[in-house]
């Protein structure tokens, strides 16, 4: 995950230049949130909080002051989008055509895959490929998405979708590639993390929520008025 | 009236129903009442639903209901939906959007059954149509917050490009309703939603106005793929006609696309006041009058006798109630020849005095009196072409020379023309066409200097640049279908089928559903020929607004498609009967017959459908097709000998038999166009509807319109001025739509250093065979500053 920062600090420069080891990637100090001049702001500093604690997710998702709810909703699709490429390579491994010949979740649900024009019935790590470059092409376009600071409402209302067809990947996996999951899960608690946002933002019913991932799962209502 | 049903004994009964309404017709034909006809974009929220839904499909409504009382429970609440509080309405509905993306065909259609269910506000329990109303709008927002109409609009794609079913059905002998279930049912769930979003209650709340405007937005935003929910419609018209889809259920489609562009492009008469918004913004005064309020509150008049008429009239007439009457009135039985009568007015308002000899004047402030009209209801225009040519001549006449470009120098002229001119000029009228040509030209004229500037990018400017590619075959479509489904069609020799989405798989066997069907072939035309009708006329008038160029690329796509001699074909029928048509059968019409008791259907209820003194619809789109044809052929000679060429005068006339007033004004202005090409002759043996072009007709001041004489007509190309008009156009659409179609030459010069990197270059065999020798001639060897290069 290459990130460009911009020089916020004179002193400081937070640059991964060539030859940088794998132990002193990213290793700056933090930056707070007013400081940093760039149009991708946001993005910064979500990956700087998660860089300090992966664990602590209600810090990771408490938004700054100033930052409008639909970037914000946004630039954490994003985030999830770039880290799912990790289990997915992940998956690559174990989750083969031949075994894992459709998109299941639990037996009762077998998915199409809407990322073509006519929705395919594509074996689990196709519609897993084919859903993150839709979801991709999707938060990158110009047409819905043409600045990263203001975001139109009606482009907002798409990433419940986008959601929805992303969180099958966690549940395959969670049910089919159990030991890669949790592999995965200890390493960067991402399927808790998107529970949490998708709850606290109302992207997703807590239904579609099937994998059992955060311990207090039953208590979330409170939380989808956010 | 052809029924298209092959059954023998259908004709039969047919006959028998025509012939009581024709006999009820003659005799009531001299007393025949005014038709009491507001127009407006669309029939009452309630006509609208009914006609989404043909009689053939009534059988479904059981199943939606079904499909969905099966799927849901809810032990709390007798599995009711109306008792059920929203946190479990919504779990449902998410549920079912997650049924809808699975791979089982099954699943997800029992799930798209049970949100049509639930679109159709869960009729089965409700009591009432008050509660019903409110049900479907409350669903029918919850649906859309949940984005079940992006999900819908998915449905629609994958559906359309379903190439097993099409070709299943081409393959048939007969394709019918069963051919496109799916289809139907994912039209209608689109259809409601657009239809509830068009029509909100009163008491709607603020989230729903919110979500309407979101909604708005949606219908022109692509929601799958690149393509627009209008340019999926049109290309599955474009499909149709093709042949490579003959199962698509195209009155819905087209009923759909019509709806769609009116809610996200805006009605008629919003196009009204942004006309006069736009307007001022270029310093223009508003229109003079509100076409709409006019037309409500003018009176028809009486229709031109001819002479089969005069001969069957027996009876005396009614007597006419009061009210002035010119010296020119005569008893109505004088005049045996065949001559038209006098006008006269029946309801007995005051007219003009003096009316055939001087020339028009402006309207006199209207007296206190509400109803009589003594005024002529439009002001009358000039336009600046004719306030110039008017100078021109004078000047010529009594000064010799002209002065080219000046409308305001009067000297050397003797004073009546002072008054003249300053008459004209009172009434000079600066359209918004005139300025956008004009702004056109300097445009072209002036690239650098005067360019275009920001396009708004309004729903119609989308709308337009989406349907532009491929708009000439979409027209080509839709006026085939229009063709199909006019009445005086023959039916067989058509290559596409209209009915295949309303005939039923099993033809009927009983005398009973033999004319339930008869009524619902045609009632399924009407439908068409409405849906048609009214997206047409949409499209021209925004397009016209927008740019009058968008306008007249879609109308000369239609002219060569042959809309005018469609238009004059369609009304070459008996329109007083098309018009008081009774297709319908009101006790199947939803929402009523899914809520309370139903009626037994009989042939009593058959025979007597509504109790409408008319048919809106079909009035309806009579008063579209005219208005599409007075638009194609306003102010373009060629196309207006088109209408005399088709001998048009006798087919428009025969229209005016209809007492509504704005369909008798845009016959009027028909005919008007062309009076001076009809010759002495006509304008003598037609003097009433002389009469009623003058009173009802806008007058455009130094008109020759009532006795010019261009029977030797300066001979027309109709070529030229279209190839012409075409050169224009496509001008503008070059250089709106086609940036790469700008002369290289006017086109900055790139000097990016970068740009040379993104650049293609091919290399020869031989140089990539050689390149070593090339790098160690060229690079190694030679000693380049490279500061140099890149700071230069």
């Amino acid at each position: 995950m290459k990130m460009k920062m911009a020089d916020g600090n004179s002193a400081v420069l937070r640059r991964n230049r060539p030859g940088t080891k794998a132990e002193d990637w990213c290793n700056w100090s933090d930056e707070a949130f007013e400081e940093m001049d760039s149009t991708l702001a946001v993005q910064q500093f979500i990956q700087q909080a998660i860089r300090k604690d992966f664990t602590n997710i209600e810090e990771i998702l408490t938004p700054p002051e100033g930052v409008e709810e639909g970037v914000w909703k946004y630039e954490h699709l994003r985030q999830f989008c770039m880290e799912l490429n990790g289990l997915c390579v992940k998956l690559q491994t174990e989750c083969h055509p031949e075994q894992c010949s459709q998109m299941t979740a639990t037996e009762q649900w077998i998915f199409l895959c809407a990322a073509h024009k006519t929705p395919k019935e594509c074996p689990a790590i196709d519609y897993t490929r084919h859903t993150l470059d839709g979801a991709a092409c999707l938060l990158n376009s110009n047409k819905y998405f043409p600045s990263r600071v203001c975001i139109k409402e009606s482009s907002v209302n798409k990433l419940g979708s986008v959601c929805r067809r992303v969180y099958r990947i966690f549940s395959h996996a969670y049910f089919h590639h159990r030991t890669l999951f949790d592999e995965y899960e200890n390493e960067t608690y991402l399927c808790r993390r998107f529970t949490k946002f998708v709850t606290k933002y109302n992207l997703m019913s807590k239904d579609n929520l099937i994998v059992p991932i955060l311990e207090d799962q039953n208590a979330i209502d409170g939380e989808s008025e956010a | 009236m052809e029924a298209g049903s092959k059954k023998e004994g259908l004709p039969k009964l047919r006959d028998i129903l025509r012939r009581q309404r024709d006999d009820s017709l003659s005799e009531s034909m001299t007393e025949c009442p005014d038709i009491e006809f507001l127009y407006e974009d669309a029939d009452t929220y309630n006509a609208e639903l009914a006609e989404l839904f043909s009689y053939t499909e009534d059988s479904e409504f059981e199943l939606s209901k079904k499909k969905f009382e099966d799927g849901f429970v809810n032990k709390d609440c007798e599995n009711k939906w109306t008792k059920s509080s929203e946190s479990v309405q919504r779990k449902h509905i998410v549920f079912l959007q997650n049924e809808l993306e699975v791979v089982d065909k099954e699943r997800r259609l029992n799930a798209m059954w049970s949100l049509l269910y639930l679109v159709q506000g869960v009729y089965g329990e409700c009591i009432s149509e008050e509660e019903h109303r409110d049900w479907t709008h409350r669903n029918v927002h919850l649906l859309y917050e949940q984005g079940l109409f992006t999900s819908f609009v998915e449905l629609l794609s994958m559906e359309t490009e379903n190439t097993a079913a099409a070709s299943i059905a081409i393959r048939k002998m007969a394709v019918s309703v069963i051919d496109s279930s799916d289809l139907r049912l994912i039209l209608s769930v689109l259809y409601i939603m657009v239809e509830v979003m068009r029509s909100p209650l009163d008491t709607e709340s603020d989230e729903q106005r919110h979500n309407r405007s979101m909604f708005m937005e949606d219908l022109v935003t692509p929601l799958v793929g690149e393509e627009i929910l209008p340019v999926i419609l049109f290309s599955m018209i474009t499909k149709f006609c093709s042949g490579s889809a003959p199962h698509f259920p195209m009155k819905k489609v087209l009923l759909l696309l019509w709806k769609v562009v009116l809610v996200s492009v805006g009605g008629l008469r919003e196009l009204q006041k942004k006309k006069n918004e736009v307007r001022e913004k270029y310093g223009l005064p508003p229109l003079p009058e509100d076409t709409y309020e006019v037309c409500k509150n003018m009176r028809a008049s009486s229709p031109p006798t001819s002479a089969a008429d005069l001969i069957e009239q027996q009876m005396p007439r009614r007597a006419f109630r009061g009210g002035k009457r010119s010296s020119l009135d005569n008893d109505p039985f004088e005049n045996s020849n065949g001559e038209d009568n006098i006008f006269n007015d029946v309801d007995g308002n005051a007219r003009q005095s003096s009316d055939e000899d001087t020339p028009p004047t402006p309207p006199r402030p209207a007296t206190p009196t509400v109803v009589q009209q003594k005024t002529l209801p439009w002001k009358p225009k000039v336009r600046q072409k004719d306030l110039e040519q008017f100078l021109d001549t004078t000047r010529m006449k009594f000064v010799g020379f002209q002065v080219k470009n000046d409308l305001a120098s009067l000297a050397g002229l003797p004073h009546p023309i002072h008054e003249g001119v300053k008459v004209l000029k009172e009434h000079l009228y600066i359209s918004l066409t005139e300025i956008q040509i004009k702004r056109e030209e300097e445009i072209a004229k002036n690239p650098f200097s005067k360019p275009e500037t920001d396009v708004a990018n309004s729903p119609v400017e989308i709308l337009f640049q989406a349907i532009l590619p491929n708009l000439p075959q979409y027209m080509i479509a839709l006026l085939k279908i229009l063709l199909a489904a006019a009445p005086t069609s023959k039916t067989k020799t058509d290559s596409i089928n209209i009915l295949s989405d309303v005939l039923p798989e099993v033809m009927p066997l009983t005398v009973l559903q033999s004319m339930k069907l008869g009524i619902d072939v045609n009632r399924h035309k009407e439908i068409i020929v409405k849906a048609i009708s009214g997206l047409l006329l949409l499209l021209l008038k925004h397009f016209k607004l927008n740019h009058v160029y968008q306008f007249e690329f879609m109308s000369q796509h239609l002219v060569f498609a042959n809309c005018i001699p469609l238009v004059l074909k369609f009304f070459n029928q008996n329109i007083l009967s098309y018009v008081t048509a009774k297709n319908s059968i009101p006790c199947l019409d939803y929402p009523g017959s899914v809520i309370g008791e139903q009626p037994e259907l009989t042939a009593e209820t058959l025979e007597s459908g509504d109790n409408q003194p008319y048919c809106w619809r079909n009035l309806f789109s009579c008063i579209n097709l005219l208005r599409i044809l007075n638009k194609l052929t306003k102010w373009k000679h060629s196309r207006t000998m088109m209408l005399v060429v088709f001998k048009s005068a006798p087919i428009l006339k025969r229209a005016l038999k209809v007492k509504q007033a704005m369909m008798q004004l845009y016959v009027l202005k028909l005919l008007k166009m062309q009076t001076k090409y009809l010759g002495r002759q006509w304008r003598k043996s037609n003097m009433k509807t002389m009469s009623a072009i003058y009173q009802k007709v806008r007058h455009r001041l130094n008109d020759d319109w009532a006795y010019g004489n261009d029977m030797d007509a300066r001979p027309w190309d109709f070529q030229a001025e279209e190839c012409a008009l075409r050169a224009c156009v496509d001008r503008f659409n070059q250089r709106r739509y086609n940036p790469h179609s700008a002369d290289p030459d006017f086109k900055p010069v790139d000097t990016c250093l970068h740009s040379v990197l993104g650049e293609d270059i091919d290399l020869t065999e031989e140089f990539k065979q050689n390149y070593e020798r090339w790098l160690e001639m060229e690079v190694y060897s030679n000693y380049i500053d490279w500061d140099q290069v890149i700071n230069c």
